[in-house]
């Protein structure tokens, strides 16, 4: 096929298949986990309590759970980033305009890294509970 | 094999219902932040979320992650078993199924707690 164009934007994307590898990976990887983490999470606190219950105490009390903070801090980076790459297939399907499609993937990126950092810091604000108490 | 049979509704649906979980998760995320800054803020904007409108959303919501993670594991079948994409129209109502079976309960759980006027 011939060279289809000569726009450093274009050519970038069409080297960039090994990156477009791993992330084709990592949609399986991540899939697979989320179902069990997320359906597990949901489980936790919409079918074992009533979501309505939530308030600050239980927010608190379930941050402040080892264990819960290294799955909740493990669940938050595998949906966000899942769900950005998800959302990046469905831009670049839909958008053509190439403004728009690039600040909407801008926005989304910015987004999702503050996510991640506000997301940790949230979660290690609260204090860890003594082991075993 | 494709054009408005099951595989073409699978994927529209695991787009549909992917786009409104990951816009979901940006508020779900954002709105847990507020518990860092301590009870009063925190409680008023989990009360807020806990408005009828926002609960049916929520038990939308959680249909979509139950959608979504079934036919989840149908793409990882299909993409890493020899015999995933020739079943791929009977894995889907395998789905369905599957999904109906949870998804029922769960809706019979959580929608009389959203009208029955929660804590």
């Amino acid at each position: 096929m011939a060279i289809r164009t000569r726009k450093f934007n274009v050519a970038k994307q069409q080297a960039s298949t090994n990156l477009e590898l791993i992330w084709w990976v990592f949609m399986r990887l991540s899939g697979l986990l989320l179902a069990f983490l997320v359906l597990a999470h949901i489980y936790a606190n919409n079918i074992r309590i009533s979501n309505t219950e939530i308030d600050y105490t239980y927010v608190a009390t379930r941050f402040s759970k080892p264990l819960i903070k290294l799955l909740d801090v493990l669940i938050l980076y595998l949906a966000l980033l899942h769900g950005m790459n998800g959302l990046r297939y469905v831009i670049e399907d839909y958008i053509q305009h190439d403004g728009w499609r690039n600040f909407i993937k801008y926005v989304l990126y910015v987004l999702v890294a503050a996510l991640m950092i506000s997301g940790t810091m949230l979660v290690f604000s609260f204090p860890f509970h003594k082991v075993g108490g | 094999m494709y054009r408005g049979k099951e595989g073409q509704w699978a994927f529209i649906l695991h787009r549909i219902t992917g786009v409104a979980i990951i816009l979901y998760l940006l508020v779900h995320a954002g709105e847990l932040t507020a518990a860092m800054f301590g009870p009063k803020y925190s409680n008023a904007i989990l009360h807020f979320f806990h408005q009828p409108l926002f609960q049916l959303g929520l038990l939308s919501v959680i249909g979509a992650v139950l959608y979504h993670a079934l036919n989840g594991i149908r793409i990882i079948l299909m993409d890493f078993t020899s015999w995933g994409t020739k079943v791929q129209d009977k894995l889907w109502y395998g789905v369905l199924t599957l999904f109906a079976l949870l998804y029922i309960p769960t809706v019979i759980k959580i929608l009389p707690e959203i009208f029955g006027g929660g804590h």
